[in-house]
């Protein structure tokens, strides 16, 4: 391996750095709401500000690098593998801080998102970059956005540090099976990376309790109206007792699905996952650039699974999801359409293309979840386990559906407007709101931002359809299978990096 | 009809409003119409009345939006004040219905005036949102930071209210290019507006060359962490628009403009 540590400017070491960094997809600032001070640098906007948009069309939000693209481990899949032949190099502490402030000062980037390959041992390397985030806190008052990703087999002490500091942390499955992570991740299990990921999932509940809030994550405001929503009470999320301690977080069923196939009595439950302990830390934690406590990872967890590595369907990728979702309640699930980067015979071939389509497929299905009370069970089945290419999740289901469009736009319920294809949102949430006050027409919809040409076959207003048009299957998948052909390829790359849904209702509405 | 005519500033249009309303009172809200100058085009049948601003009216106007409206309100018409087009005869329109039905306006989307707002308030917030991810700041000698900006809708003050809350503590100005003001904020002090000469302009002007070497080290990793496999310069153009990367280090001097 060749080494180019001495001497290495820091030019070219965020060169190699952050090529290493790219594949990760996460680059969001958003999840947070905190306000500036006096001596301080930084603030942080919970819907997440964007700040540039690199050639590939994606967010530039932190400054994501790696702290090293040393690594140990010999994942097939990644650049940094220790079998791997390339460039390496290393960050000091200081130097992720410097360029962290004086890049944020210039309004490049809204903070760092630090990650690592893993340097001598998990536990070093998770030390190393504590270091880096603490300098960053304390010496440097910086208060902006820190994501942090934390590095399997860390110690729970390290863990707990990470949070304290961060505002978003994530540990990345990066393959949905175990049998997957087997074979393409040889030194990871899948106890290494669920574990840390409930224990994270638990204390960040246990915090929030005891700074007054709601255990849970706070959720897009419409899941408070849709009675099918995985956020739900009893539609299989965590389940808790009065004092909202959690009773069961229904870790056993990921395991039977799909997260794991092997272990029948549950890879963990909430009574093995513990909680990381933050009393010895109080300290630690004042440490940082306000005057009081730290909240732990305000702005939740996450994690990123790889699309098109192994052989798993859409079906099992989007019930992963959802576990995930309800079991630990993540706040985003990140997915990755696989580049290939390494000759490896257990891999897709150098020439293959990136699963582009798939991976908006899955992300617009993800929307679905989170914002319109879908199911993953209702978008997929074991007998049709794979999005259709032509058509979006959400018109692929109204079609399944027809008996019970058109609906009427001036009486029908929040979820059923929502399920329309061509509402979102935010144009669901303005017609309850001027239908109290006024007859709807047309002309009014397409002000509050539906899309007719995808809406008009499944609603009536005040009693008629905008066109006669039969509501017969064939007939409209032809329509919609041509309004899509021209959307899919400039939506799917326009939409799903811009941070949650400030200008579009994400190309699935 | 009259037509009440006042200059392109907030405390000009809530006078103006005022007026006409007080007008209004006694010969119709139909016989009055709200203007920004230059008034572009003059009808015959029309009589012109310039309104200057006043401190009084202006908190008067403010006031009974807030108290016999709603806050959220006040809001739709502040963001249409500063919309690049001439919006003051639908903010008219917008608080005559506001006054009679009260806070639920802005909700009453089957009204073409309250339609209008929502749309200025979408597009200047939208504008300003703009302006927290795509402005960028020139440092000079670490001291003070510098930037340019040529808005569309007049929202330097809104976009800096974000930054004096970022970075209370440093030295930093935002300039208007095309308006020709600057927004001034010191470090932990209040912030400020002034008028700039065209030689001032000038001489800031040049901050947007000087030497630093965090450009450098930007437009490396901007230049690094795009995904070669995934380029998709149609989809960076829709989401960085090619009018506003003029004043963006990364796409300086052409860099990294593919127009593919
Ligand atoms: S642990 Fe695996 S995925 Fe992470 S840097 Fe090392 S080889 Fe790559």
């Amino acid at each position: 391996m060749f080494e180019l540590q001495a001497g290495l400017s820091v030019q070219e070491k965020l060169h190699i750095l952050a090529d290493a960094a790219k594949y990760d997809v996460a680059c969001t600032s958003s999840g947070v709401d905190r306000k500036g001070g006096k001596g301080m640098l930084g603030n942080a906007r919970a819907c997440g500000i964007c700040h540039s948009f690199a050639a590939d069309g994606r967010c530039i939000s932190l400054l994501k690098i790696l702290m090293t693209n040393h690594c140990v481990y010999d994942c097939r899949y990644c650049i940094n593998r220790v079998s791997n032949d390339v460039p390496r190099a290393t960050f000091t502490p200081e130097e992720i801080c410097e360029l962290t402030i004086e890049f944020y000062k210039r309004n490049y980037i809204e903070g760092l998102f630090l990650s690592s390959g893993v340097l001598k041992n998990p536990t070093y390397t998770m030390e190393k970059m504590c270091e880096a985030l603490a300098l960053l806190r304390g010496k440097y008052q910086f208060n902006g956005y820190i994501h942090v990703k934390t590095i399997p087999g860390a110690s729970d002490e390290l863990l707990a540090m990470a949070g304290l500091f961060a505002d978003r942390i994530s540990v990345n499955l990066e393959l949905p099976t175990e049998a997957s992570l087997k074979k393409l991740a040889p030194n990871k299990s899948f106890q290494s990376i669920i574990n840390p990921m409930a224990k994270v999932s638990n204390t960040i509940a246990e915090n929030r309790l005891a700074l007054g809030k709601s255990a849970h994550m706070e959720r897009s405001w419409g899941n408070q109206y849709l009675r099918g929503s995985i956020f739900a009470v009893g539609n299989g999320g965590i389940e808790r007792d009065d004092n909202d301690k959690i009773v069961k977080n229904h870790l056993s069923d990921v395991s039977e699905n799909n997260i794991s196939n092997t272990d029948k009595n549950g890879i963990v439950t909430s009574d093995n996952s513990g909680v990381l302990d933050l009393s010895g830390m109080k300290e630690l934690s004042m440490y940082g650039s306000t005057n009081h406590i730290r909240q732990f990872a305000p702005a939740g967890q996450s994690t990123q699974m790889i699309i098109g590595a192994s052989g798993e369907s859409d079906y099992t990728l989007l019930q992963t999801t959802q576990k995930l979702y309800q079991s630990f309640d993540l706040k985003r699930v990140f997915y990755s359409a696989y580049i290939p980067i390494n000759e490896d015979s257990a891999l897709p071939s150098l020439d293959t293309a990136p699963p582009l389509l798939r991976e908006h497929r899955l992300y617009q299905a993800d929307w679905l979840l989170r914002f319109y009370g879908f199911q993953a069970d209702e978008l997929l089945s074991e007998d049709k386990p794979d999005f259709n290419v032509q058509l979006d999740p959400k018109c692929d289901w109204a079609l399944r559906h027809l008996d019970i469009f058109p609906i009427e736009v001036q009486t029908a319920s929040y979820d059923m407007i929502l399920r329309v294809p061509g509402i979102g949102p935010r144009s669901a949430k303005r017609i309850m709101q001027a239908r109290r006050y006024g007859s709807l027409n047309y002309d009014s919809l397409k002000k509050m931002g539906v899309v007719l040409k995808r809406a008009h076959y499944f609603i009536t207003c005040g009693g008629h359809m905008m066109f006669k048009t039969p509501i017969e299957e064939n007939y409209i998948t032809r329509q919609l299978t041509a309004v899509n052909a021209k959307e899919n390829w400039q939506v799917t790359h326009t939409e799903q990096y811009r941070q949650m849904s400030l200008f579009d209702d994400f190309g699935v509405s | 009809m009259r037509v009440f005519t006042c200059k392109n500033r907030f405390e000009d249009m809530m006078t103006c409003i005022y007026d006409a309303w007080e007008y209004a009172l006694k010969h119709g809200h139909g016989n009055v119409k709200l203007m920004r100058e230059p008034v572009i085009q003059y009808s015959f049948a029309d009589e012109y009345v310039h309104i200057e601003a006043d401190e009084e009216k202006t908190k008067k106007v403010v006031r009974s939006i807030i108290r016999s409206i709603s806050y959220g309100a006040y809001i739709y018409v502040y963001y249409a004040t500063l919309y690049y087009e001439d919006t003051l005869d639908d903010i008219y329109r917008f608080l005559n219905i506001g006054f009679r039905e009260g806070a639920k306006v802005t909700t009453m989307l089957t009204e073409p005036s309250v339609i209008r707002m929502m749309e200025y308030k979408r597009k200047v917030g939208n504008e300003i949102h703009y302006s927290r991810e795509f402005i960028r700041f020139n440092s000079i000698d670490n001291k003070v930071y510098v930037c340019h900006w040529e808005p569309k809708c007049d929202i330097i003050y809104m976009a800096a209210t974000h930054f004096a809350d970022r970075m209370p503590s440093e030295h930093f100005m935002i300039i208007d290019d095309n308006r020709k003001y600057a927004v001034i904020h010191p470090a932990d002090g209040e912030m400020y507006l002034t008028d700039l000469s065209e030689e001032e302009l000038l001489r800031l002007k040049q901050t947007e060359q000087y030497a630093d070497e965090y450009r450098n080290l930007w437009s490396t990793f901007f230049e690094t962490i795009g995904i070669k496999q995934r380029e998709n310069a149609k989809c960076q153009r829709n989401m960085f628009p090619i009018w506003m990367r003029k004043h963006a280090v990364e796409f300086m001097d052409g860099k990294n403009e593919k127009m593919k």
